[in-house]
């Protein structure tokens, strides 16, 4: 497996950036939105909900691997950007603006709960009733997903979150750097380990339990 | 470049992010590198596995959820009241006038602080001390100090049960060298008549009330210890007293004394001699 990517490598260059690639969560008409809303224009939130209510359950699913939790975070969020509307800045980020406050009510979350997400065998993921089937049950019952899925939830909570808001939300080192009050040059170092060490968790877990 | 530098560079390098010649020494790098090539090869693949992970997407709930709490709020927002409207609009005020970034805030509370320590510093005046008094009232107001500490020396000294009959006797007779009426005094030497057991001192304390015999309570005092009073001898000196003040409140218990069965005889021969002087 390894050989066949390693043979891949040098034959296909990586992409071109694409500077505003799968933005999911920033648009200049985001920030114009929510000035509307501290305005007092609440029914704005509705389409900033549209916008960001799918990343952001994403973010949690992937930080707290509780879907129903999860669910119960981002109306959370969404709550204190209408109750804390009128400390938006107007030179504010709206994307930073509410990847702070998710890590808040994150912090929140995971302090009353008193734990962040342990390592789940896969074995045992699977074995987990289907009550709801769609897509990404479906997609839990694979091993490989729920290999990573594993791996995911036995890193480190702060790997996990640089990561998750790395790959899976896709957000700028810059951004991540601004939102966790660090170099761009510690994001890049430390993804670079959070990957290493979730590679590295990944590959055992498959020695461990070959499919 | 080495391996350390390589590996550190695969995040930009896989997003395309690395300037050309960096992102050709990594090409190079890892044509000849076993290890930088597994490293890369490890990389590659848990980060495509990743971008694989199927989306996730939450339930119609949260959808519902989110609605129902933006209807609450506007209902909530329609009903408010003037008082509540103004305040929010006055939270906007100060949240648009102060700075929101906490080095500005530091920077503006430190500006305030200076800004009112120059002021302070320039406009107020220390309190003046207070005026100084002349030396005459000084030395009067020592002596009417030093004068009370005595009266109230003596009072206590009078009352106190302890001493014996010869130091209350000299007590008393000391009050004798006080030119002024003192009511602390004055209320000393009632009780002593009243209470004391010692037939001398009550004696000697009617003698010292000759002095304040002008005041009206003292003979009012002396009337009243007057029934009450176990010594025939004391007593004659009390009418005696009220006889000497010609008080006419006295009569009404001279009389009472005068034909009082209880008393002795040359009490009310005392008494019919005061009242026929009255």
């Amino acid at each position: 497996m390894i050989a066949d990517v390693c043979s891949q490598l040098h034959v296909q260059p990586p992409p071109p950036v694409v500077e505003s690639a799968p933005t999911a969560v920033d648009s200049p008409s985001d920030h114009e939105l929510m000035i509307a809303v501290r305005a007092g224009e609440v029914d704005k939130l509705g389409e900033l909900f549209e916008r960001h209510h799918g990343p952001l359950y994403g973010f949690f699913v992937h930080l707290t691997m509780d879907r129903t939790a999860s669910e119960d975070l981002v109306q959370l969020v969404f709550y204190r950007i209408l109750k804390y509307r009128h400390t938006y800045r107007d030179e504010g980020r709206f994307s930073a603006w509410i990847y702070h406050l998710a890590r808040k009510v994150a912090a929140d979350h995971f302090r009353r709960t008193n734990s962040a997400p342990v390592a789940t065998d896969p074995d045992d993921l699977q074995a987990v009733p289907d009550q709801a089937p769609h897509a990404a049950e479906r997609a839990i019952r694979s091993d490989d997903t729920a290999r990573l899925h594993a791996a995911l939830a036995a890193l480190d909570p702060g790997q996990r979150e640089l990561l998750v808001l790395a790959r899976f939300q896709h957000l700028r080192h810059e951004e991540i750097a601004r939102l966790l009050d660090i170099s761009v040059g510690a994001v890049k170092v430390r993804a670079h380990r959070a990957l290493r060490e979730l590679r590295d968790i990944y590959f055992r877990l498959a020695r461990e339990q070959p499919a | 470049m080495n391996c350390q530098r390589v590996q550190e560079s695969f995040l930009d390098y896989q997003d395309g992010r690395l300037p050309p010649v960096d992102s050709a020494a990594v090409r190079e790098h890892l044509k000849t590198c076993l290890e930088c090539q597994r490293e890369w090869a490890g990389l590659q693949e848990i980060t495509l596995k990743m971008d694989r992970l199927p989306p996730v997407a939450p339930s119609p709930r949260l959808r519902a959820q989110f609605y129902a709490m933006l209807e609450t709020h506007r209902r909530e927002a329609d009903s408010r009241s003037p008082f509540v409207l103004m305040r929010s609009r006055v939270d906007r005020f100060f949240s648009a006038l102060l700075p929101a970034r906490p080095a500005f805030q530091l920077a503006m509370a430190g500006a305030t602080l200076a800004v009112g320590l120059i002021l302070g510093t320039r406009f107020l005046r220390p309190a003046a001390p207070a005026a100084t008094p002349d030396p005459a009232t000084t030395r009067e107001l020592a002596q009417l100090r030093d004068e009370v500490r005595k009266m109230g020396d003596l009072v206590n000294s009078t009352l106190r049960p302890q001493q014996s009959a010869n130091e209350r006797l000299r007590t008393v007779l000391a009050s004798y060298d006080v030119p002024q009426s003192n009511p602390r005094l004055v209320s000393g030497l009632l009780n002593t008549l009243a209470f004391d057991p010692s037939v001398n001192v009550r004696l000697s304390a009617l003698e010292a009330l000759f002095a304040h015999a002008t005041v009206p309570e003292v003979r009012t005092a002396v009337a009243a210890a007057l029934p009450r009073e176990p010594s025939p001898l004391v007593q004659v000196s009390m009418v005696d007293f009220l006889a000497a003040t010609r008080d006419p409140s006295a009569l009404a218990t001279l009389e009472t004394v005068s034909r009082g069965e209880n008393y002795d005889q040359a009490v009310r021969a005392a008494a019919r001699r005061a009242l026929a002087q009255l």
